[in-house]
């Protein structure tokens, strides 16, 4: 037996940390384990790629995994970006994660009919009980739902070993999720099927139209010219959007003068007078692309226009 | 720490098993050792195996002064000083931070002080790249230090032990530094057997303090100026004493192998016996390359393979006898030579070794990631001929051929 896994969220989201305590826990069980987190930019919001390998035997082999039998996923906005990732999973696999949106809204964004699909809202959970945005204490314990191991005794002795704080909060987390989590089962399983792709051991988290040359055409000295930030729609990190009511706004401009994103933006808007006359008028809006959800627009709004709503 | 026992009949010590990524195995051994000064500059590259051993000494675990300094280049001059006050001492780095420490490495060697270091290999800048690779350990070669290359975090966490042995005798005195690959094996949570009883490690590797050192009833000078009359024969006593030190790390690795279980050689074997063809590495990818080794069995190729474990000193003879029968030796260097004679650092050492031509491979610079598919296809390539020897090749790099 020897289970791959590819773990993909954001940084900041813990998924190194996720990986470190399900390997963890999984070498109490007896099992062994290899945690092979990806380093990257160590950018906060930055997709993040982790690796972990669980078998019966001990693993010399440090092979990247290219063709995972389970894919856990923290952020369903990641999907689209990393659907090279979900469609590395071997037909019979797992698909795990982590949506506020309904098993069958996730079922048609994962879109894949030969793999198990886990579905939990671990946002809620982690915030419930461990009052962060990580979820990786409930996504450790989706897993162990569905794969049996590691037992959620080990998880709790693992979150002792690698977070030192705060155990019973994330217990009581990765618990919960055990006993809620979705899983709806492949409506057909080719167990002699191939994956449809492999995950690429080099570059896969290029964001933007680069293209993958060789040494030759590379820039000289690995220079870097002016380019654009365009491409970086940093909206994507948002777990909470915010979404404002034109009736209690006084155009105060707070918001502007806070938003660390240039989020905020003024924009026409239709508005209707009091005897139906149209006119146009200057309204807040948000520009979604760069927005990152941080809040701060809805905590320094003097009228309570701005409400932050759950989007992941 | 939570763990399960396991503890074998044939090991005379009983091991727990636990789970550490390979820099908190190395922090774990420093602090089984018990270091007495650790001195290092807390930030990228090595983090995290000095922020345990701050995080030990802080709680009282272990009673050692930690000297948080401002750069590399003071890093090693502290545990210098304190090394010679008798200490035993620790430092950690690698990379750029290598490169800043780099003048006071050789004063380490002259002055015979049995510093261990760790270093969870990285690359040199530029491009900026904190990434693994092998070229800081590799320019290290010249200086008279001990260069181990561990494979995986068990190992890593041994060899630190069996350093501080090696580094104090009598025989030896001189620095030693411990490599493992940056990232592969310095972030990888694997799981290793530790000795529950501490203890055990002191009685393997007491401080033996028996170093030149200073002491106000004996008063001397140390590192003082060594004329041209001096300066030769006094170098010349580290030389020779970094070639004996091949039969005290052999001795002092099959006495750990007694009391803990694992031993690992000077080079490690694999399936070399009636071999054909080997391919020599080192660090974390050995795994792969026996797993490669293995096809090629199964193919019908007498494959075998060797891992590289100690490279100062140059277990020159063993290179001999281990690959006297070999036709093909195909070498994976993880750093460049850059305008060597051939492209790889070890493969230039295993031709001047064997006296025969090597095949000259370059793979994971900059950590790029290979798996056991590339590096059969090179091997494949070895095999059938169509590539030749004293010629670099690549695995992995974009747009070579
Ligand atoms: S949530 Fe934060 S980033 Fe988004 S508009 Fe408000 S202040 Fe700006
Ligand atoms: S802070 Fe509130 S009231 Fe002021 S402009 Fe922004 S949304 Fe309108």
């Amino acid at each position: 037996m020897r289970v791959e896994t590819v773990w993909l969220g954001r940084g900041g989201q813990g998924i190194v940390t996720a990986t470190y305590i399900v390997a963890n826990a999984s070498i109490i069980d007896g099992f062994h384990a290899i945690a092979n987190p990806e380093f990257g930019a160590e950018r906060r919001g930055a997709p993040v790629k982790a690796f972990l390998t669980i078998s019966k035997e001990p693993i010399e082999d440090q092979e990247p995994v290219k063709t995972p039998d389970v894919v856990v996923v923290f952020d369903d906005k990641l999907i689209d970006s990393m659907r090279f990732a979900i469609d590395a999973v071997k037909p019979g696999g797992y698909v795990i994660i982590n949506t506020g949106k309904s098993p069958e809204e996730a079922k048609k964004l994962v879109g894949r009919d030969d793999v198990y699909l886990v579905v939990l809202d671990a946002i809620d959970i982690a915030r419930r009980h461990v009052k962060l945005d990580v979820p990786n204490g409930p996504l450790a314990g989706a897993f162990s739902k569905v794969m049996g191991f590691p037992t959620l005794e080990s998880i709790k002795q693992a979150f002792e070993t690698q977070l030192g704080k705060a155990v019973e909060q994330n217990f009581a987390a990765t618990k919960e999720a055990y006993e809620k989590a979705v899983v709806i089962p492949p409506a057909r399983v080719d167990a002699s099927a191939k994956p449809k792709g492999i995950i690429s051991t080099t570059s896969a988290f290029l964001t933007g139209p680069y293209e993958i040359v060789g040494w030759r055409e590379v820039n000289k000295a690995g220079a870097v010219f002016p380019g654009t930030s365009l491409f970086y729609t940093t909206g994507g990190w948002r777990i909470d959007k915010p979404v404002i009511d034109h009736s209690k706004c006084i155009m105060c401009r707070k918001c502007w003068l806070y938003c660390p994103d240039d989020a905020i933006i003024e924009a026409w808007r239709e508005a209707e007078g009091p005897r139906g006359r149209k006119f146009r008028m200057k309204a807040i809006d948000f520009d979604y692309q760069y927005c990152k959800g941080c809040g701060v627009c809805a905590e320094v709004c003097p009228t309570g226009a701005i409400q932050m709503v759950r989007e992941l | 720490m939570t763990a399960q026992i396991v503890a074998p009949k044939e090991r005379k010590v009983a091991q727990k098993r636990i789970a550490l990524t390979g820099n908190h195995a190395v922090a774990l051994a420093v602090k089984m050792a018990r270091a007495e000064v650790i001195a290092a500059y807390p930030i990228t590259p090595q983090t995290p195996v000095v922020e345990k051993l701050a995080e030990y000494v802080n709680n009282g675990e272990l009673d050692a002064e930690f000297i948080p300094v401002e750069s590399e280049h003071s890093a090693m001059s502290a545990v210098i000083g304190a090394s010679a006050m008798g200490a035993r001492t620790f430092t950690e780095t690698s990379s750029q931070g290598l490169g800043h420490m780099y003048e006071n490495l050789p004063i380490a060697v002259g002055m015979r002080l049995p510093i261990v270091m760790g270093m969870a290999v990285r690359t040199y800048s530029a491009p900026i790249n904190v990434w693994g690779d092998y070229s800081d350990v590799m320019s290290m070669r010249e200086l008279g230090w001990i260069i181990y290359i561990a494979q995986n975090a068990q190992e890593a966490f041994d060899t630190v032990i069996q350093a501080y042995r090696v580094a104090e005798d009598s025989r030896v005195h001189l620095p030693a530094v411990v490599a493992y690959d940056g990232f592969w094996t310095s972030h990888v949570l694997q799981p290793l057997d530790v000795p529950e009883d501490e203890e055990e490690v002191m009685r393997y590797a007491p401080i033996t303090r028996s170093w030149v050192k200073l002491d106000v009833d004996n008063p001397a000078q140390l590192g003082a100026v060594g004329t041209p009359e001096w300066y030769w024969e006094i170098r010349w006593q580290a030389v020779e004493a970094l070639r004996a030190s091949l039969k005290v790390i052999q001795e002092a690795d099959e006495e750990y192998g007694k009391v803990f279980g694992r031993s690992y050689g000077l080079l490690t074997p694999y399936r070399l016996e009636d071999a054909e063809l080997a391919i020599v590495a080192y660090g974390s990818i050995f795994g792969l390359v026996k797993k490669v080794v293995d096809r090629l069995r199964r193919e019908g190729v007498r494959a075998g393979a060797l891992r590289l474990r100690v490279i100062r000193p140059w277990p020159g003879d063993m290179f001999k006898k281990l690959l006297e029968h070999v036709d093909k030796v195909a070498v994976i260097d993880r750093a460049i030579n850059h305008g060597g004679p051939l492209y790889g650092p070890m493969a230039v050492e295993i031709a001047a070794t064997i006296q025969k031509p090597v095949y000259n491979v370059l793979a994971t610079i900059g950590m790029r990631a290979i798996d056991s598919d590339m590096i059969y296809d090179a091997v494949v390539k070895i095999h059938r001929g169509l590539w030749v020897p004293n010629t670099p090749y690549t695995v992995g790099l974009r747009g070579y051929e």
